[in-house]
């Protein structure tokens, strides 16, 4: 996989641009806004973790899609234009399909977005936002991370150990086995409370809790972080200022109804496009740069 | 070590904080999913869950962080959640069948309703470091925090027992009502615009055997787990002398 040019971002940026993609995806029911968005969700997940996103987005994403889809015109009744009857009397009405295709949409683009979030906001880029705001409970979550592979590793030292003595899990009879797993947990139980009562105490005589608390952190924020954060800002406005004015509202019920189409609208769908595909847009740019410097050399 | 654990002496009256959080869950944020389905035009279901988390969350974040916590403090909440995760990383090929809210239940008996929330919330917020976040985060996290809070609570209040029957019985309903209960509401809302009663009863229908799993694994893990987990727990605060809030 090719590293991702905007994962190397300030995490400022990435957070921002996640919030709005989701926050905007879960909004907007218009249709081409909403198709907007999954073309660049689908691209940008693509671009981010290529072959596996494709197995993701068909197998596991396309079927959602479908039956979500279907599951609205079996429970929703509303809409005027009654298309056919089902067994049980209910009609089924083009708006209540419509509506079923647009949320399925929805569903389905906010999933592939946090797919990508995933891969882009990784734990300690949260921890390093959030750490100012609630330190205790940063501290926590980054606490909590890195004791579950450590309390992994030394499961499997506290088995190798009891499988000596002839109690380890793969040992004895199945009532047997699970009694020395349960065994296997409480050693461990036991190791992790005394571990951290010696881990707090040692935090505590280094001074944690006492003002003025400096942190460390790798991310920097530069003239390239500012710029993205700019055009990202100034895009936010043109959408929302977009939104204010019902240029990305539709109504299903009882008849569809959308804005009619203005210049303006045109200026929004672009600014949309360009916030969606703004990760994938860096990326080019940066492959461009790569091969003039490269072809230079 | 064949004998209950003792009772330890414990004041029957909730601290403010703890009426501030009790009305918070169980007032401000049914409220708001209430608001979302009849004031946002009842089409903004996935905002509303956003919006639990920060109501769950910032409150007891708030409170938290206002009082300084002792690095002990942090560390045991840490320890716990860590062991949560570890258990629902542990049975990943088991859909449904975790421990989590086994050991939720165990940490908000033993340490207090507010320690049992944090645990619990925290483990549905980093486990999904693992799993992957979605829009299903913020529904574990208030799932498996509540139950968390509400043992703590109930022990206090005396209704609760440590026995393991006792502990037994709230696992497995609170598994199953609460935990099903609004992981199903959660999950209605996430796939289908439109929550009515129908959908609502085809989601617990088809969810019902999912949530008994659950029920079932809480449960048993609560058997084997609570009497050991309590006792080593009990232990750890008598040794270090850490109070109970």
């Amino acid at each position: 996989m090719k590293r991702d040019a905007f994962s190397g971002y300030h995490p400022v940026v990435n957070m921002l641009f996640f919030v709005s993609v989701i926050a905007f995806g879960m909004f907007f029911m218009h249709p081409v806004l909403q198709a907007i968005a999954l073309v660049s969700a689908v691209v940008y997940s693509q671009m981010l973790k290529g072959k596996r996103a494709l197995k993701f987005n068909l197998i596991y994403m396309l079927p959602l899609l479908l039956i979500t889809a279907v599951i609205n015109p079996a429970f929703n009744h509303a809409g005027v234009t009654i298309l056919f009857y089902l067994k049980s009397g209910n009609p089924v009405t083009l708006e209540s399909i419509l509506y079923g295709v647009a949320t399925a949409v929805m569903f389905v683009t906010v999933i592939i977005w946090f797919s990508c979030y995933n891969a882009v906001m990784t734990s300690d880029k949260f921890i390093y936002l959030f750490g100012r705001a609630i330190p205790a409970l940063s501290l926590i979550f980054s606490m909590v991370l890195r004791f579950v592979p450590r309390y992994k590793s030394q499961i499997r030292r506290i088995s190798h150990a009891q499988r000596s003595i002839g109690r380890d899990v793969t040992q004895g009879s199945p009532y047997r086995r699970a009694k020395h797993g349960l065994r296997i947990v409480s050693i461990m139980t036991t190791w992790a409370l005394e571990n951290a009562i010696e881990t707090a105490d040692s935090m505590r005589s280094r001074g944690y809790g006492l003002p003025k608390r400096t942190s460390f952190s790798l991310y920097r924020f530069d003239n390239r972080d500012r710029l993205a954060l700019g055009i990202l800002a100034g895009l936010l406005l043109v959408i929302l200022a977009g939104a204010a004015l019902g240029e990305n509202t539709i109504r299903y019920f009882p008849s569809i109804r959308l804005d009619p189409y203005s210049s303006f609208s045109a200026i929004v769908y672009v600014a949309y496009f360009a916030l969606c595909l703004m990760p994938v847009g860096i990326q080019i740019l940066e492959d461009i740069k790569w091969r003039s410097i490269a072809s230079r050399m | 070590m064949p004998d209950q654990p003792k009772q330890p002496i414990r004041t029957h009256k909730l601290s403010s904080r703890t009426w501030l959080a009790a009305l918070l869950i169980l007032i401000v944020i049914p409220a708001t999913i209430l608001f979302g389905i009849f004031v946002l035009d009842d089409r903004k279901y996935y905002f509303i869950s956003l919006l639990i988390i920060l109501y769950t969350l910032v409150p007891f974040a708030l409170v938290f962080e206002k009082r300084k916590p002792q690095a002990r403090e942090l560390v045991v909440i840490a320890v716990l959640a860590a062991i949560a995760v570890a258990g629902r990383a542990a049975f990943f090929m088991f859909p449904q069948f975790k421990p989590v809210v086994a050991i939720v239940i165990i940490a908000g008996v033993s340490f207090g309703a507010e320690a049992g929330f944090l645990v619990g919330a925290t483990t549905g917020f980093v486990s999904n470091f693992f799993f992957g976040q979605g829009p299903w985060t913020p529904w574990q996290m208030f799932c498996f925090g509540i139950i968390g809070f509400i043992a703590g609570l109930l022990y206090r209040k005396g209704w609760l027992r440590r026995s393991r029957f006792s502990l037994c019985l709230f696992g497995g309903l609170t598994t199953l009502i609460i935990y099903g209960g609004i992981i199903n509401i959660g999950s209605v809302m996430m796939f289908t615009p439109k929550l009515n009663w129908e959908t609502l009863m085809a989601a617990y229908g088809t969810g019902f055997w999912f949530d008994l799993v659950h029920a079932i694994a809480t449960v048993i893990f609560l058997f084997a787990l609570s009497r050991p987990m309590i006792e080593k727990l009990d232990r750890i605060k008598t040794k270090y002398g850490l109070v109970e809030r």
